[in-house]
């Protein structure tokens, strides 16, 4: 941001404001014609603040109709318990589904490819059976070649084609539900990251090209209706795989922009032991630069929420 | 349909139940190796090669009790691999050619007792060899290996065809389910053993049970005057329908005398008796048979000294592993053993080769060898990191083994089974040579042994190996991007074998000690490492991989 930047937002933030003070009412108004905030922190338990943050946002209602088909894409990568932080709190999760489903979706399906075995992944994660008893709602590690199609990536800087879920190129709405967590290649591992887990060769990222600028080519492609980063506790480092240092935050953010939720879980949290700005993290960076959203937190409308 | 088959076909298709079911994560309620528990050669085989009481399989004394009273039900009813040569000599339809009077039948019927003498001369030099006889460990070993997988490719092949249909009759939770086709080594020799054994059938029908198995020579030994017999009656108009019918030739040229150690109670003769002469009950009397076991001193002692000769020459193989000279000369750096293996001469003795724990494996990583670990290791499972990795979070092999050659651990003792240590080959490895942004060994790596470093001369992070971190799993080596040849790759150097005691207090004592820190059970990062590390990590931009500098 430079100066011309900051005193336009500056005298724009001071404008709305007197405005708002000087009609009462306003604001609400203004609320509602745009359906809600860029973006929700929303603080509590997992499952509440998910709930919580999702109705802040203008409901789930906005997001799924009656007789979508949902998939939802939480971390479940590897077999260890959520208190590792390596994977989606199950109640993230489960809260979502169940949303989806009182929306009036069809099926939900609750999908990844885990680097880790898959059975013992989705058993030790707990989601598989955080979800067990909810009706029209499945959860499955994907591993074989066949549940995948190839799909061509329209300008593409790395990745010109790859392979992804048959069932998510079907899918009506794609949520995507990462943790938050710390990278060993990229930094941290959040929405854009969790996109690969929907894709068969990850392999090929890391070995032919420039592994940022094929998340970013992958997410041209797979764009979340709805994001929903589970901060309720951070993997700081040690990541993607743990164990590592864990910090409780007890939050969960909600948007409709990757791109601004990722860089708003990069500055909520702590990496290694210090802090960063969304633009610090180079895929980060490439996609706002590239138009898939906006990175830039502090000129987002942000509504934090307390779940009771 | 017969009285044996109402018996025998519920309890093969239970030993194919329990086989199937020796995966992960294992029922808590029944014993999946039961079976292999029950047959006496593994028993008495194993725990004379150990020298050692191995409570686990003592379940097949009861099986020796009953021969004193029911003789060979054993074979007739609760062998597979016995039920398995009746379905081969069943489906071939032609009967064997030729008398089949007990004493029309030659020598070999005393092929199992030389055998079984043969094995337990060689037990006792200290070489286990009845993994190429015992009827469980062939049977378990065949249908694991060879019957297993491709069972599954056709159930995948029934999943493909119905598939459109699940979601229409409330089975949409099948709509995603493809098996996992597991694949074995050597399946084709395993394949070829047991196959041999169902084409003597050829010969006569149970041509095996008659003539070579061991462990029916073990039951044989103890059911020469069992309590419940075979009679026949005045009525017997001495057609010989019932001999020629006998499936074991267990009965006398007069018909109506029985070798009972040769009679399986398969009640064949009775339901083929015409006049209904034929009847099994308890009693003391009857015709006995002279000669049912009739050895000769030579072969005895023959049979007994070539055992011992095999032994000791298996033993001063060059690639034999336990040598007590130089005990691990000629090992392979490709041979990882599941975790828990005991130290390899108990490990080979008890190993009876039955493929139980290679079944059960969650990923497949476990494989029978074939001359790998020398003669003498034939069939013993060896951990291919370049398949698949050990998994942290499964312990099963141990479980699922009947002799425990493989000691049964909890998970968190699992984790401090040391079961080799990965080494990177820098001059495969595309981050080391190539300056490639790959870090797949650093991110898979569940005991955090493998950092992303910084080094002299390299643009981009490469790996780095902490040798006291790492477990051996061979994840990264089943990860690792490279085509052919991992670029890091698991050796057992630092492998940990413990007979008895600890694994936990052991890696305490090697100096693998790890803290627990902010509420997580982190085993695997030393108490004041970290910060040390986040340092190394990050190089002279000074920050993490990863990220970048800000504007």
């Amino acid at each position: 941001m430079d100066r011309r930047d900051f005193l336009k937002k500056s005298a724009e933030c001071a404008a709305y404001t007197a405005a708002t003070l000087a009609v009462p009412g306003l604001w609400k108004s203004a609320g509602a014609a745009q359906k809600g905030p860029d973006l929700v922190i929303a603080e509590g338990h997992p499952g509440p603040a998910t709930r919580a943050g999702v109705e802040a946002l203008g409901g789930i209602g906005r997001f799924v109709k009656t007789g979508n088909k949902v998939v939802i894409k939480p971390n479940m990568s590897f077999p260890n318990p959520p208190e590792w932080a390596t994977t989606t709190h199950p109640d993230v999760v489960r809260a979502l589904a169940d949303m989806c489903l009182q929306a009036g979706a069809s099926s939900v399906l609750i999908l990844d490819n885990p680097l880790r075995n898959a059975e013992i992944s989705l058993e030790r994660s707990g989601v598989r059976g955080a979800c067990s008893d909810l009706p029209n709602t499945q959860v499955h590690g994907i591993t074989n070649r066949r549940f995948f199609e190839e799909v061509k990536v329209p300008h593409a800087k790395a990745l010109n084609t790859t392979k992804i879920m048959k069932q998510v190129l079907e899918a009506d709405v794609l949520m995507a539900v990462p943790v938050a967590k710390s990278h060993s290649a990229t930094g941290v591992s959040l929405s854009m990251k969790g996109m690969m887990g929907l894709v068969y060769d990850r392999r090929t990222f890391h070995l032919d090209m420039d592994l940022d600028a094929a998340v970013v080519d992958l997410c041209t492609v797979l764009k979340p209706n709805l994001t929903v980063i589970d901060c309720s506790r951070i993997l700081s480092d040690g990541g993607p795989g743990g164990p590592g240092k864990v910090i409780p935050m007890n939050k969960i953010i909600v948007s409709t922009d990757f791109v601004a939720a990722d860089a708003m879980a990069v500055e909520t949290g702590t990496w290694y032991g210090r802090t960063f700005k969304g633009h610090q993290v180079k895929h980060i960076q490439m996609a706002h630069a590239r138009g898939l959203g906006n990175m830039d937190v502090a000129s987002l409308s942000v509504k934090e929420v307390r779940s009771s | 349909m017969r009285f044996q088959r109402l018996l025998q076909l519920p309890l093969f298709f239970l030993f194919l139940f329990l086989l199937w079911r020796a995966a992960y994560p294992l029922p808590e309620w029944f014993e999946v190796d039961l079976f292999l528990r029950l047959d006496p050669l593994i028993s008495l085989g194993s725990m004379a090669a150990a020298r050692a009481f191995i409570p686990g399989v003592a379940w097949a004394l009861i099986i020796l009790g009953l021969a004193l009273f029911l003789g060979r039900i054993f074979c007739g009813y609760m062998c597979p691999l016995g039920a398995t040569i009746d379905f081969a000599d069943w489906f071939r339809g032609k009967k064997g050619k030729g008398q089949n009077g007990f004493e029309e039948q030659g020598r070999y019927r005393h092929l199992k007792y030389l055998f079984l003498i043969g094995l337990a001369g060689s037990a006792l030099v200290g070489i286990s060899w009845i993994f190429l006889f015992s009827p469980l460990s062939l049977a378990t070993r065949f249908f694991a290996f060879v019957v297993y997988p491709p069972a599954l490719m056709v159930s995948n092949l029934f999943l493909e065809i119905f598939r459109p249909v699940f979601p229409h009759v409330g089975l949409g939770h099948l709509a995603f389910v493809h098996l996992n086709v597991p694949q074995y080594n050597t399946n084709f020799f395993v394949a070829l053993f047991v196959l041999g054994i169902l084409a003597l059938g050829m010969v006569k029908p149970r041509f095996w049970c008659r003539n070579l198995c061991p462990a029916g020579a073990i039951i044989a030994l103890l059911s020469l005057r069992p309590l419940f017999r075979r009679v026949v009656s005045e009525r017997c108009t001495a057609c010989g329908k019932c001999v020629r019918a006998c499936p074991m030739g267990a009965i006398s040229k007069d018909f109506k005398g029985t070798a009972q150690s040769e009679c399986i109670t398969c009640l064949r003769c009775r339901e083929v008796c015409p006049e209904q002469a034929v009847s099994f009950q308890v009693t003391r009397k009857g015709p006995v048979m002279t000669k049912e076991v009739d050895l000769g001193r030579r072969s005895v002692l023959g049979a007994g000294a070539a055992g011992m000769a095999m032994a000791a020459v298996t033993m001063t193989n060059l690639h034999h592993l336990h040598g007590y000279e130089s005990p691990r000369a000629l090992r392979s750096s490709r041979l990882i053993r599941p975790p828990g293996a005991l130290p390899e001469a108990d490990f080979q003795a008890r190993c009876v080769r039955c493929g139980e724990c290679i079944k059960a494996c969650l990923t497949n990583t476990l494989q029978p060898v074939w001359l790998e670990a020398g003669l003498s290791g034939l069939w013993t499972p060896k951990v291919t990191a370049r398949l698949a990795g050990c998994e942290q979070g499964c312990a099963v092999c141990g479980q699922v083994c009947p002799t425990g050659a493989i000691r049964p651990l909890s998970l968190e003792e699992k984790i401090f089974a040391k079961i080799g240590t990965a080494r990177i080959e820098k001059s495969r490895c595309i981050a080391w040579e190539q300056d490639k942004k790959c870090l797949i060994c650093d991110e898979i790596c569940p005991y955090n042994a493998i950092a992303s470093q910084f080094a002299a001369d390299h643009p981009v992070t490469v790996p780095v190996i902490d040798e006291n971190k790492c477990n051996g799993c061979g994840y990264c080596e089943d990860k690792c991007p490279v085509i052919g040849e991992s670029a890091i790759i698991v050796e057992p150097l630092g492998e940990v074998r413990l007979a008895t005691g600890s694994y936990r207090e052991k890696a305490k004592e090697l100096g693998l000690v790890f803290h627990a820190k902010n509420g997580v059970e982190d085993h695997f990062i030393l108490d004041g490492e970290r910060e040390e590390r986040a340092e190394e990590r990050a190089g002279e931009s000074g920050l993490p991989p990863g990220f970048v500098i800000g504007r």
